[in-house]
């Protein structure tokens, strides 16, 4: 039977099953709960925790563990994940695989304990400098959080790169019925450090950033041909199509199964990799549609950016793009619907 | 689908009482979210956390329209009584003096929880009391059922040894309305 569990303490568990072993970190809400909780399951299982004494040591002991070949982790929010920009970055140059979560709080600067999808950019541009990008995974429940996990980590590995988990504080904090994956047997990425001296020491001036750019490029285009996921329903004859992830995704297919009952044709594509952004299920929308809208939780609206680039790709009328942007929170069914009516009643103008 | 909206004071065991009932839903097959108020809450202050549950889907977790709001104090009362369904109920306890007389149009219940758990000598177990007094009123759940979804979750936190005190708690809750 599947137990009621926590967002966090769930994902955490589901992270010990995936084989991390190293845990490397420093507590902010609401994400704090998963380094408590693998504070003492980790060494249960042979791993390693460690609170680290900044953000910026966490995500360099988790460099150090990914040079090992070890699935490491580190979780933060907000501005905890703004200090782990640099770390990223060097994983991603150094093609290092490691999964950072980010339970999503709202706000800029220190910026609130709200739950919200306000890190979009961040997450799916990448935050730190250089020319790199991370996967990114965006659940709509605790259940697919606990199974992203090792796909995270499947990702990261075969593609050399960090997979990021963006979550929600809603859902880190909610509790619902879970089903917990299976126990992988953890084992080192044959790439690691293994105590020799047998790679080749190059220096940064050694370096033949113009060739490496064609391999750089090849990868993350291989990403994007392969990897875009999400879940659609709807939108072959839809007059809207609703773009949403996370839990705002979670309460716009309420919103869009109720407004089709009332005779509304419309439909949503749900982002399950926010990178690659799911330009794919843009192809299969009505070339009649009237408009497409996001449904997001932040103030300025982000997903609006790349959904209007995914419809552009896949037609040349130029359709409206429309956002419904709720701030913090997860937006009531109720209040879908009713902009949704403000979009049809020319209330609401379009994006692009 | 059904929710309830559980408020009161940091320390009245609110939360706790929406994990029963959502354990409870959830031990019979339904769906069930609980979804707590968190951050920057403090000892004294308020808490609540909404339960929705039932056969189908549940889309949003978040608050929205309760059927039901437990109020254990009178700031409980007054924030939430706006939204609940009309046609709902509001369950209050004795420590609610406030005029509870706002809207004509939600049905409101007062139960005296601190005195009855006085009674049972068990002064913690107001919250118990009102899960009693839920579960009768929401009608979606038999007593026996709930009781298994309420041992159910102490014993998976290992409070078993509350178990009796509980039980009676719950009973004299479900006794009281």
């Amino acid at each position: 039977m599947a137990e009621m569990m926590k967002g966090n303490i769930a994902i955490a568990e589901a992270a010990v099953r995936a084989g991390v072993r190293l845990y490397a970190g420093y507590p902010i809400t609401p994400s704090t709960e998963i380094m408590e909780y693998l504070s003492g399951r980790l060494p249960e299982v042979g791993g390693a925790f460690i609170q680290a004494e900044s953000e910026l040591a966490g995500i360099n002991m988790v460099i150090g563990g990914a040079s090992c070949g070890v699935r490491a982790l580190t979780a933060s929010s907000g501005p905890g994940i703004s200090l782990k920009q640099e770390g990223i970055s060097i994983l991603s140059d150094e093609e290092l695989s490691a999964v950072v979560i980010n339970v999503v709080r709202y706000g800029n600067g220190l910026g609130t304990l709200y739950s919200s999808q306000c890190d979009y950019n961040r997450e799916t541009r990448g935050g730190g400098n250089g020319d790199y990008r991370c996967i990114v995974l965006c659940p709509s429940s605790i259940q697919e959080a606990v199974e992203q996990i090792s796909l995270a980590y499947e990702l990261a590995e075969k593609y050399r790169v960090v997979s990021v988990l963006m979550t929600e504080g809603a859902l880190g904090q909610m509790m619902e019925p879970v089903d917990l994956p299976d126990f992988v047997e953890p084992k080192r990425n044959p790439w690691g450090f293994d105590g020799k001296y047998t790679y080749k020491k190059i220096g940064i001036f050694d370096r033949d950033s113009m060739k490496e750019s064609v391999l750089l490029k090849e990868k993350y285009a291989a990403i994007k041909e392969n990897e875009q996921r999400w879940e659609s329903e709807g939108v072959e004859d839809a007059d809207y199509v609703f773009v949403s992830y996370g839990l705002p995704g979670r309460s716009t297919l309420g919103a869009v199964r109720q407004l089709r009952d009332e005779g509304f044709r419309v439909g949503l594509i749900r982002p399950i990799t926010a990178w690659p952004f799911p330009e794919k299920a843009f192809a299969e929308i009505n070339p009649g549609v009237k408009g497409i809208i996001t449904v997001e939780a932040n103030a300025t609206g982000q997903l609006v950016d790349d959904a209007a680039l995914a419809i552009k790709k896949n037609s040349s009328a130029n359709i409206p793009a429309y956002a419904l942007t709720y701030v913090y929170g997860v937006p009531p069914i109720k209040s879908i619907k009713a902009d949704f009516k403000k979009i049809l009643n020319g209330e609401i103008r379009e994006v692009y | 689908m059904k929710e309830i909206v559980f408020a009161g004071f940091g320390g009245q065991g609110v939360l706790t009482s929406g994990l029963i009932i959502s354990e409870i839903a959830v031990n019979r097959g339904d769906n069930a979210t609980w979804i707590p108020s968190y951050g920057s809450a403090m000892r004294g202050g308020t808490a609540n956390c909404t339960v929705k549950y039932g056969r189908e889907t549940i889309y949003n977790p978040a608050q929205e329209e309760p059927n039901l709001l437990l109020a254990m104090n009178e700031p409980s009362f007054q924030m939430f009584i706006n939204i609940v369904a009309p046609g709902g109920i509001v369950l209050v306890s004795d420590i609610v003096n406030c005029d509870l007389n706002v809207r004509d149009d939600v049905k409101v219940v007062k139960v005296p929880s601190s005195a009855i758990s006085q009674e049972l000598g068990n002064p913690k177990g107001a919250n118990v009391v009102m899960t009693g007094a839920i579960v009768k009123l929401m009608g979606d759940f038999s007593k026996e059922e709930a009781l298994a979804g309420m041992e159910r979750m102490f014993s998976k936190k290992g409070k078993n040894r509350f178990a009796e005190a509980n039980v009676k708690a719950f009973e004299a809750g479900y006794a009281a309305v």
